[in-house]
């Protein structure tokens, strides 16, 4: 349960990663298509196709897929672009499913500490990044305490 | 007919929804006592209710004079899973992100000599 509320508390998606290079090299990874395409997606996914015009109001698009869950299409637009620094775009699927149009923000922060690269992401699933960071005390506390009840409802269910 | 987790985050996509679920998350309230900290009106704040109720994330109780908010668990519950999904997706990708980046820093080293220009 407490790695479950950890993750409610973090609930519009944040994952903190080290990476063992400048962050120069890390945001390229983002930012050429070439690259991209080298780890994009979960790990029994490929992606195959990506294309990425890299400025500000520019799009990219891109297709994972796997055996088991063929062709999968997402594409956004670039928001904030602040080489090696700042990295903020929409992100939305294409295609049929729970997720279809509901569109989301991504915001990518690039550190760098001793020659490594501490890079912060974040997603939430609304429009504007102001109301998100507006309110995101009121949504996150909301979903902490929510989230407990729900697991003591399951809980009194199954016994 | 939207699917339950487009109905759900088009109502969560509004900070005064937002903050009327935290308050909620608090305890049952009254449409007076969720309107008291907001500049808006009350017929404003009946409307934010009834997005809420209409995506399954509040309900009313059903006497006319008094008719408490409650929170409803179970469309959080969904909306968590579905990060779940996300987390696992993202994290997954920055695993390759990470095997990859040690291959193109062997690339660099292999083909040519570091060399930084500015």
């Amino acid at each position: 349960m407490r790695a479950q509320r950890k993750s409610v508390a973090d609930s519009e998606l944040l994952i903190v990663r080290t990476f063992k290079a400048p962050p120069s090299v890390v945001f390229a990874l983002w930012s050429s298509a070439e690259h991209f395409k080298r780890w994009m997606g979960p790990k029994d996914f490929t992606c195959p196709e990506a294309t990425i015009d890299f400025r500000v109001g520019g799009r990219y698009r891109a297709m994972i897929k796997s055996a088991e869950h063929g062709e999968n299409w997402f594409s956004g637009v670039y928001r904030e672009i602040v080489p090696g620094k700042r990295l903020v775009f929409t992100f939305a699927w294409e295609n049929e499913g729970p997720s279809a149009g509901v569109e989301m923000v991504v915001t990518i922060t690039f550190e760098e500490r001793d020659g490594k690269t501490i890079q912060t992401f974040h997603q939430a699933p609304f429009r504007s990044v102001e109301r998100r960071d507006s309110h995101v005390g009121g949504w996150t506390e909301a979903f902490d305490k929510q989230i407990a009840y729900a697991e003591n409802i399951a809980k009194e269910q199954a016994a | 007919m939207p699917d339950p987790l487009s109905v759900t985050f088009s109502a969560l996509s509004d900070p005064t929804r937002r903050a009327i679920l935290a308050r909620l998350a608090q305890g049952e309230a009254t449409v007076n006592e969720l309107a008291e900290p907001f500049e808006i009106s009350l017929p404003a704040v009946s409307r934010h209710l009834k997005v809420l109720e209409g995506a399954g994330l509040i309900n009313r109780g059903r006497s006319a004079q008094w008719r408490p908010c409650r929170l409803e668990p179970e469309r959080l519950k969904a909306v968590d899973d579905w990060l779940s999904l996300y987390r696992r997706f993202w994290e997954e990708s920055f695993d390759k992100m990470a095997a990859y980046l040690e291959e193109v820093k062997q690339g660099e080293a292999d083909a040519r000599p570091k060399k930084k220009r500015r």
